[in-house]
């Protein structure tokens, strides 16, 4: 009945550390032991015993894959599923630094070469042997602007692969690029396809350690155990099996009953009390890895006026929004979540985050708005219940401060547009999708990119700093830059972040053994769990 | 479904009076219930902003908490008084349905008269247009036509209103076809009456019953769409309360408050058996026979 | 609420259904125009719903409507949509990039059991209550009308919501998510939809209820049932033989027109059950822009009304012309 330790919230740079000594042939023991390694240092007492194999995992999954190609899916609910399928050249360890996992190590000749060396006699799950030609053909196809890749934002550095031989390859960037490790480790951003990949969104081939076996949408999408995986003795499970469901409801109530071992729900308040009735249950709340945003529409008038945003901000009440909204489970917010480089904790200053009301009608009355402001439509994910909550609840702190907005709960696909497009009358609110690097959430704001220009940014300084930042290799150095990005954006008032918070809270049966969350979103240790009889 | 009979509207046979009184009165029994219910919602939420003990926008921190001496329903998610939602949330839905069913019925009479009275092409042409409209289960249109729309109180009333007027158009067109072959319609037409002063004289007065029982079904039926399209997350934008979205929210949190699901549920079941006891009443005492 | 048209007298019933299929087709082309323009009016398209919130450059989103087709004008993937559905073929999902037949084929299976299990209750539950009803016409009958009355008013998905509900206070342990599928488990699967049925069944059954009432009163007024009464025979024989039978016809039609409701209804009750039926499917759908999907259950739904419906005109037209030969 022991509960594992939620994994701390470490900062990103120790891998940067142990990786980016030039020239450095970093080799890792390929035994079973060291695969495990991880996994174990996590472990509680009572887990001396031995895996048992075979069985099925049994995981709630709250939303269906939108394809399976790594280089072409765009939906983030594919990635729990990608993440048993595909590997790529480097993977996070449960502490959340970078380790090599197709390749055995890479060299780093200067700071805008790498070249990996591969693993010998990793198979795909057709049978065909992992070589360089897979690993150029799958960056290849990301780096072809015809082919329109969702990966290639990631990619941009990227200059060329060149095959050395079958089992070294080289990378080329055009730029020193600090994400760059970051992006290859996460799936399926680094994941490798094979040369010739036929339609993987149907049939998806990989080399990870479980093979597609079937998908009902909506009922159920099943994996078998790879019996060539590379990684000895691993994995233990049979098989794993998602359910799908809808709702809070419905998949609390299936964990409940035991009809799933293993779920992850988005809402801290509803988990936190399965877990005090059900001491059987254990849980791990993930970092706070994501923040939830008020965008503007700073291209017309009342947003391109500073004044006016730096009086929504003050207006806004943050704490109150995370003890209302998040029942405390969150941190007040910055651009960069406290999991990233850089991110802030939520504590100290910020410039323009601490509520006064009558500081905010100040500001407003010298923006030429003495009678307070209408500003209209307040858009939100009608979907998403937290942000429709937090939405209301800052609408009722800023009609305080003489500001008054109408929320108007909007359709996904509808709001991603106008998002997008920045065609957004004055206010919208979306949660971005989880990123391994902060450079992601960053990009938005550059004004060189179609967002930032979509949303009217045009800070040359901060187009400076963000670039700087992006080429700084050295960790420390990075995470300052970072620091800095963030006050400007907060004095500037660019982007209202509100909190932080986990995406997702998971839960599970202490009858699965050998899982450990990890905070990059994604169930990779599935690899190693097991199910006790 | 069957069409209605002449003899339907003729008095009925002496035999059986005593039955037929008695069920009379008991329609009228029934309809006396059904609009004090209506009179008693219509009250109540008229006089939300008086009888509303909180602002029911108003947020706090008390989330979710049971029902107390302070909040008498206890209180949502970000900590607002289920109460006083309730009680403002009716204004909405009722409005929604009272307007929705208002223009539901006057496009289903203009267009019921016109089939109808016109026949010929004209009856054609609307008959089959309708047709089309009727051909989507009633549901599932109103879902597809919020969705694309936009889920506005404006953009709520003129999908139920599109969605509810075939059927109202047929209820008026089937007595309105056989009305006006009657004779003293015919008689009307032949000392040369004209035909605007026959529909309104002669023909809508003989059609007036089944009209009105349709109506009054309609309005049951649009208390269920309109709070089941809430429900499912089609309702008016918040932070103005309905009642099947503040359903919809409760049932998220049922393992940590299950008794607000309570106050919404009730509401809704207390408007729905409101306008079908009316409609129930009105089918007896108008003695329209059953046509659903 | 459909109201059945009866035909003209005279016109043979085979003429009618020639003119009604013909008619039948007309609608359902009119349909699939509607839901198309309707589906790609609505903002938003399937690019952006799969893109999500990330930082995507705008020629992912390209990349993307090329694949599908998207780029082109409206009346051109209408045209070419059609002359694919002509021939069978309903196109691919765009989230699954399946066949669209394939994917909803295991749906509709299940829409259509509970659909079925849901009119099956309401038969006897109605047939019941309206039976009952009918013999204690004038003295009891206004329990029957009450239950009646209450089942009526509370909506399905109030009803389900309740039920989860209560289950969670009182059976935690009960799952009542536990959708098995048919082939896995047939018995189960039958138990698992019986509780969602009944929430759908509730309503409609008031509907069967008053006209099984309305109809064994016609029927036992009607002559031949007086004639067996006077001949002496036995009231159940009377009930079982004259009554039932003749008065069974309208009551399954009536049954029959409350398909439309019941589809509709399925909506919120697999949301509420999570039964991965065409209700909820279609909700996913128009959420993610699904097009073909979308086209394809709307067709689908669309084509099951109309063809109840034509059915229960046939039916009219036959007891019509019964009525005159005899």
């Amino acid at each position: 009945m022991q509960r594992n330790t939620p994994t701390p919230g470490l900062p990103l740079d120790a891998e940067y550390r142990a990786l980016t000594r030039r020239g450095v042939l970093l080799r890792l023991g390929l035994t079973t032991g060291a695969a495990l390694l991880a996994p174990g240092m996590l472990a509680g007492p009572g887990r001396a015993d031995t895996p048992r194999r075979g069985g099925a995992l049994r995981i709630g999954a709250d939303a269906d894959p939108i394809g399976l190609d790594p280089t072409k899916l765009a939906a983030f609910s594919s990635f729990d599923f990608t993440a048993l399928i595909y590997t790529g050249l480097l993977r996070w360890n449960a502490e959340m630094k970078i380790e090599p996992d197709l390749a055995t190590g890479f060299e780093q000749p200067d700071d805008t070469t790498y070249i990996f060396t591969l693993r010998q006699g990793v198979k795909f799950h057709n049978g065909q042997v992992l070589t360089a030609h897979d690993v150029k053909f799958t960056f290849d196809r990301i780096i072809n602007p015809d082919f329109g890749s969702p990966r290639r934002v990631q990619f941009i550095d990227l200059r060329e692969v060149t095959v050395i031989d079958d089992h070294t390859v080289r990378f080329d960037l055009k730029q020193p690029s600090a994400p760059f490790l970051a992006y290859m480790a996460t799936n399926p951003n680094g994941a490798i396809i094979p040369r010739e990949p036929g339609d993987l969104d149907a049939a998806p081939v990989g080399t990870g350690p479980f093979v597609f076996e079937s998908y009902q949408p909506n009922v159920e999408f099943t994996l078998t155990a790879n019996r060539d995986y590379y990684e000895e003795g691993l994995p233990y499970l049979d098989r794993v099996v998602f359910r799908f469901y809808r709702d809070n409801a419905t998949i609390l109530s299936a964990l409940r009953t035991k009809a799933i071992d293993m779920t992850w729900v988005r809402d801290p308040r509803v988990a936190s009390p399965v877990t005090r009735a059900m001491p059987d249950i254990v849980s791990a709340p993930g970092q706070t890895s994501r923040t939830f945003p008020v965008w503007m529409n700073l291209k017309a008038p009342p947003f391109n006026d500073v004044r006016v945003r730096r009086a929504l901000s003050l207006a806004t009440n943050r704490t109150e929004c995370v003890q209302t909204v998040l029942a405390g489970f969150g941190k007040v917010g910055a651009m960069i979540p406290e999991s990233h480089v850089g991110g802030w904790d939520g504590t100290g200053e910020m410039p323009y985050y601490a509520h006064d009301p009558a500081a905010a009608k100040a500001l407003l009355a010298e923006a030429g708005y003495p009678g307070g402001i209408d500003l209209g439509d307040y858009i939100v994910v009608a979907a998403n219940p937290l942000d429709v909550a937090c939405a209301q609840i800052m609408q009722q702190q800023w009609a305080a401060a003489g500001i008054t907005v109408r929320i108007n709960p909007m359709e996904t696909a509808p709001l991603l547009a106008m998002w997008r497009e920045g065609s957004f009358p004055t206010l919208l609110s979306v949660a971005l999708a989880w990123n391994p690097d902060a450079d992601a959430i960053l990009s938005y704001l550059n004004s060189g990119g179609d967002f930032g220009r979509n949303l009217g940014m045009a800070d040359a300084e901060l187009d400076a700093m963000l670039n700087s930042a992006r080429s700084e290799l050295d960790p420390a150095a990075r995470s300052d830059k970072h620091m800095a990005i963030q006050r400007h954006i907060a004095e500037q008032a660019y982007c209202l972040q509100i909190y932080q918070y986990p995406l997702r809270w998971e839960l599970w049966w202490n009858s699965v053994q050998g899982y450990v969350p990890l905070s990059a979103n994604i169930r990779s240790f599935v690899r190693t769990t097991w199910l006790t009889a | 479904m069957s069409e209605t009979r002449p003899e339907a509207f003729e008095a009925e046979a002496p035999a059986a009076a005593p039955r037929a009184l008695r069920r009379r009165a008991g329609g009228w029994l029934v309809l006396g219930l059904g609009l004090a219910m209506l009179v008693t919602i219509v009250l109540v939420t008229t006089l939300a902003p008086l009888l509303a003990p909180f602002d029911p926008s108003a947020t706090s921190m008390n989330s979710l908490d049971g029902p107390s001496a302070r909040h008498w329903l206890g209180t949502d998610l970000i900590g607002r008084d289920v109460l006083s939602r309730l009680l403002w949330g009716g204004r909405t839905t009722l409005l929604i349905t009272l307007v929705a069913v208002a223009i539901a019925l006057a496009a289903g009479l203009v267009l019921g008269l016109l089939s109808g009275y016109l026949g010929g092409w004209v009856d054609q042409v609307v008959m089959r247009v309708l047709d089309v409209v009727f051909a989507f289960p009633v549901f599932l249109l109103a879902i597809a036509v919020v969705a694309a729309l936009g889920p506005t109180v404006p953009n709520l009333i003129m999908t139920i209103a599109i969605v509810y007027t075939p059927a109202m158009a047929r209820v008026v067109r089937g007595p309105v076809l056989s009305v006006k072959r009657w004779d003293h319609v015919e008689a009307a037409r032949s000392v040369g009456m004209s035909e605007v002063r026959i529909v309104t004289r002669h023909v809508l007065p003989m059609v007036a019953s089944p009209i009105v029982v349709e109506t009054s079904l309609t309005l049951a039926q649009t208390i269920f769409t309109v709070t089941a399209l809430s429900f499912l997350g089609l309702g008016p934008p918040p932070p103005d309360p309905n009642w099947g979205g503040m359903l919809a929210e409760a049932r998220q949190f049922m393992e940590l408050a299950p008794l607000t699901v309570l106050g919404p549920a009730a509401a809704i079941v207390f408007a729905t058996l409101t306008f079908i006891l009316i409609a129930n009443g009105l089918r007896e005492v108008l003695d329209v026979g059953s046509r659903r | 609420m459909a109201t059945a048209r009866t035909p003209r007298s005279g016109s043979p019933i085979l003429r009618l259904v020639a003119v009604r299929l013909v008619w039948t087709a007309a609608i359902l082309l009119g349909v699939s125009v509607v839901a198309f323009v309707l589906m790609r009016a609505l903002p938003g398209d399937f690019a952006i719903a799969a893109a999500g919130a990330q930082f995507v450059q705008a020629e992912v989103l390209e990349a993307i409507r090329r694949e599908f087709g998207l780029d082109q004008p409206v009346w051109v993937q209408y045209l070419r949509w059609l002359g694919e559905a002509l021939q069978g073929d309903l196109g691919r999902s765009f989230v699954t990039r399946r066949p669209v037949t394939s994917e909803i084929g295991p749906r509709f299976v299940v829409t259509a059991q509970l659909t079925l299990i849901a009119a099956l209750m309401a038969l006897a539950i109605g047939g019941t209550t309206g039976l009952l009803s009918a013999r204690l016409r004038g003295q009891t009958d206004w329990v029957v009308r009450l239950v009646n009355g209450l089942s009526l008013a509370v909506p399905n998905f109030v009803v389900a919501t309740l039920i989860v509900l209560m289950a969670g206070l009182y059976f935690p342990f009960l799952n009542l998510f536990n959708y098995t599928p048919f082939l896995a488990d047939p018995l189960a699967n039958i138990g698992s939809l019986l509780l969602p049925a009944l929430c759908l069944a509730l309503a409609v059954s008031v509907t069967v209820s008053e006209n099984t009432r309305a109809a064994v009163l016609e029927v036992s007024s009607q002559d031949f049932v007086m004639v067996a009464r006077a001949k002496g025979l036995r009231p159940r024989r009377v009930l079982g033989s004259y009554l039932l039978r003749n008065a069974l016809t309208p009551v399954i039609t009536v049954t029959g027109l409350q398909v439309a409701s019941l589809l509709g209804g399925s909506i919120l009750i697999e949301t509420i059950f999570a039964i991965p039926g065409m209700g909820q499917y279609l909700f996913d759908s128009i959420t993610s822009r699904d097009y073909p999907v979308i086209q394809a259950i709307v067709l689908l739904a669309a084509a099951v009304v109309v063809f109840v419906n034509l059915l229960v005109d046939i039916a009219y037209a036959r007891a019509d012309a019964r009525v005159r030969y005899e």
